[in-house]
């Protein structure tokens, strides 16, 4: 493949995570086999709990520069969502899935996130 | 079995083999014969984007995604003919125009982490601070695109510009001089790529 960086950094650590990506979802679309389903399940779970995660925050970003919110309000939100920040990975983790798994392709609709 | 490859105007300049072109309307579907038994893997992804690199060299196209496969070129004449003010709509969008793809990413800080755990208040102007850096990047490098689509993803910023052919070097410029202002964080610009982000419904909305 010809290079197609037209402008990055010397250093491409940054951008490192995605590179496992193209092969694992290939043979994740490729074998559909029984030992996949489990993890094929706790992928689309974890999708949708994490929509509704960036759904919330969005919000939460939302009413907090509408200045609507009192600090003890604000605190108690930051903490609920640092802790789902927190649970969410281990649990992509534990499945073996990246943040870029918690996705859906809806086909002519696009992606779900 | 045959392949669809891109979706590309009847006007085109011809294909040159193993790729054929199937007519219908104002468009033509470049097809290519698909082996037996042949699968997804990484070398047949790269070929076939390798395919259409050189056919956007000279003309506007739709890149069909892999995997859109029809038993003949009769089928393949009935898609484009089902769907052919869809695709021709598609096809104007992205006329003259090729995809680049930025993507945005924190350099690693080189200072220990925090002693304490931050607060919720601290966590939350955190996730303020990089929706807004994410935000002031893609506006900048949106007003030099035809039409932009931000994608999830772990970095700061994960999106696909559509951007003039001849604008390209005027955006990489700005994404240099983005860089440079910001040492912060680490710029990724790749393409020029045939515009997958643009060819679909998705991007008519």
């Amino acid at each position: 493949v010809k290079d197609k960086v037209l402008a990055g950094p010397l250093d491409l650590d940054p951008f490192a995570a995605s590179d496992e990506r193209l092969s694992n979802a290939l043979t994740r679309r490729v074998n559909a086999d029984p030992e996949s389903v489990e993890r094929g399940l706790a992928q689309l779970v974890l999708t949708v709990v994490e929509l509704l995660r960036q759904l919330m925050e969005r919000q939460a970003l939302r009413r907090i520069d509408g200045g609507g919110l009192s600090d003890e309000q604000v605190e108690r939100l930051g903490r609920t969502f640092m802790e789902l920040d927190r649970r969410m990975d281990e649990l992509t983790e534990q499945f073996g899935l990246t943040s870029d798994d918690l996705n859906l392709d809806l086909g002519p609709l696009g992606r779900l996130l | 079995v045959i392949a669809l490859v891109a979706i590309t105007d009847a006007g085109a300049p011809p294909p040159v083999a193993p790729l054929r072109a199937v007519g219908a309307g104002s468009l033509c579907a470049l097809c290519v014969p698909v082996a037996e038994g042949e699968s997804a893997t990484v070398d047949a992804l790269v070929d076939r984007e390798e395919l259409i690199e050189r056919l956007m060299e000279d003309r506007d196209l739709l890149p069909v995604r892999f995997g859109a496969d029809v038993p003949d070129e009769r089928a393949a004449e009935r898609v484009l003919a089902e769907r052919h003010d869809e695709l021709a709509a598609a096809l104007d969008r992205v006329r003259g125009a090729v995809e680049l793809s930025v993507r945005v990413a924190p350099v690693a800080a080189d200072d220990p982490p925090a002693e304490h755990e931050p607060s919720g208040r601290e966590y939350l102007r955190a996730r303020i601070a990089r929706s807004e850096v994410a935000r002031g990047v893609h506006d900048r490098l949106a007003a030099l695109s035809r039409a932009a689509v931000v994608r999830p993803g772990p970095e700061l910023l994960r999106a696909a510009y559509l951007v003039d052919r001849e604008a390209v070097p005027a955006f990489v410029a700005e994404v240099q001089r983005t860089q440079e202002s910001r040492p912060e964080l680490a710029l990724l610009c790749t393409g020029p790529w045939a515009p997958f982000s643009f060819a679909g419904a998705e991007a008519a909305a």
